[in-house]
């Protein structure tokens, strides 16, 4: 049965969630067609690179986590 | 201020993890409880209780002794359920209840002018609650008193979660997962980006849900009371979900994978499927430990109306002593209600709905999620002149 547009949307949709779920750590593997595998470790040192001086940037704020004990 | 610190890592994550690891079966729970037991009094001693708070580490082994008497259909585990809340009412809501008889602190009795909170006393309530009720129902094994232990005590998700299940945590501490590469990968990858969310994004937007108060809100225009309030539903979600994205990178360094609390909430097109994948574990235990003893769905429609919104209450209660939290459950609880009637009344027929029915639908839904959230971060005064000055100006 032919995809209708709508289908299209909805599965590239979960494409991209399951490529942030992937690039998040949530899961271990990646959707069909994302260029990244687990073992490459040139990338994912980038990644976390990234991250770490995202953290850096906005860290300081000292806020606390919200849904611990009010 | 737990995940976001140092003494997390370099203290208790990173050598209980390994010691974990290169440890052999039998030696296993003990690490776990002995870094358990070592977070609990370094964190209570520094953020919560200070000695009295370090003392509470008491409960945790009253409650292992406690469980090894437990037996199916024994009354024993009924006495560790009804002494599990009453743990949960003296130190969370004790001020909240005798308040509503002593409005004034200088004149009620019971008020405790010290009251604090035992670390993370509103998630192990859950999982005491859960393996009493198991053992009753003879749904999981007993364990080792050790193993009881190391699942009480495992410390990534003792403060806030996720709420992991006896029977899913045993098999995995007895079996660790042995792919140390990949665990340690994605673990760091999460802790990482829990990191990301909660600096870079609930943070952030700090500087707008401080706003929420009553001064603020009387002086701003009409049109930025919204964004604030869609600043903090951002910022809960950000928040929370980074919390937990923390607690499962950490477990994961174990070589244990703990329940996921969040899938997306914010997309789903009606309120049952938000709360489906809001806080998961939360859901899953009040659907396991309150909808389904009440009576679930199988009850007559008025009755299913009411287990929903019981439910929905004191889900509302456990996330905070405050009237706000109740009425915020309310909501919630009435809003499922809702949906649940229009479902009955309009089912869903066999072909897919039209892409602007699941515009609308989303659409819907966020909205009132997100305007709810004004009962959980005001006090219920301050979230009616919210909505009044909204909409009358």
């Amino acid at each position: 049965m032919a995809k209708t547009e709508n289908d299209k949307t909805l599965s590239a949709m979960d494409w991209v969630k399951q490529a942030l779920d992937y690039l998040g750590g949530a899961c271990d593997e990646a959707p069909s067609g994302f260029p990244i595998a687990l073992g490459n470790w040139a990338f994912w040192a980038l990644w976390w690179a990234g991250l770490t001086v995202l953290i850096y940037v906005f860290s300081g704020q000292s806020s606390k986590f919200i849904y611990i004990d009010f | 201020m737990i995940f976001n610190s140092w003494d997390y890592y370099l203290l208790f994550l990173i050598p209980a993890s390994i010691c974990f690891r290169l440890a052999g079966p039998r030696l296993r729970p003990w690490v776990v409880f002995a870094s358990g037991s070592l977070f609990f009094v370094y964190f209570s001693y520094t953020q919560f209780g200070g000695l009295v708070g370090v003392a509470c580490l008491a409960i945790f082994l009253w409650e292992c002794f406690v469980s090894r008497f437990y037996r199916a259909r024994s009354w024993i585990c009924w006495l560790g359920i009804v002494q599990t809340v009453l743990f949960l009412a003296v130190f969370k809501y004790r001020n909240f209840l005798s308040g509503l008889v002593w409005p004034i602190p200088s004149e009620n009795p019971l008020f405790w002018r010290h009251a604090f909170l035992p670390l993370g006393i509103s998630f192990f309530t859950f999982e005491f609650i859960h393996y009493a009720a198991d053992r009753y129902n003879d749904r999981t094994e007993a364990g080792s008193a050790g193993e009881y232990l190391a699942f009480i005590l495992f410390f990534p998700t003792m403060v806030a979660g996720p709420i992991k299940r006896y029977q899913d945590f045993l098999p995995k501490l007895r079996a660790v997962s042995r792919e140390w590469v990949t665990d340690w990968q994605r673990g760091v990858t999460s802790i990482l980006v829990g990191l990301v969310k909660k600096f870079a994004v609930a943070d952030v937007l700090t500087a707008y849900t401080n706003h929420l108060n009553r001064a603020d809100i009387s002086q701003a225009h009409r049109w930025i009371l919204p964004l604030w309030l869609l600043a903090y539903g951002i910022k809960i979600y950000a928040d929370f979900s980074a919390y937990s994205d923390i607690a499962i990178g950490s477990a994961r360094l174990f070589g244990i994978r703990v329940p996921e609390n969040f899938d997306w909430p914010y997309l789903r097109t009606n309120i049952a499927e938000f709360w489906r994948h809001w806080h998961m574990s939360l859901t899953s235990w009040l659907i396991d430990y309150i909808y389904i003893p009440l009576g679930g769905s199988r009850a007559g429609t008025g009755r299913v109306y009411a287990n929903i919104l019981v439910t929905m209450l004191l889900s509302g209660i456990w996330h905070g002593a405050g009237m706000n939290f109740l009425v915020w459950g309310l909501l919630h609880g009435v809003m499922l209600v809702v949906r649940r009637a229009w479902r009955q009344l309009r089912p869903l027929g066999p072909e897919p709905p039209a892409p602007a029915t699941v515009f609308g639908s989303w659409l819907l839904t966020f909205v009132c999620v997100n305007l709810a959230w004004a009962f959980f971060c005001m006090d219920v005064d301050t979230a009616i002149f919210f909505f009044r000055r909204l909409i009358i100006g």
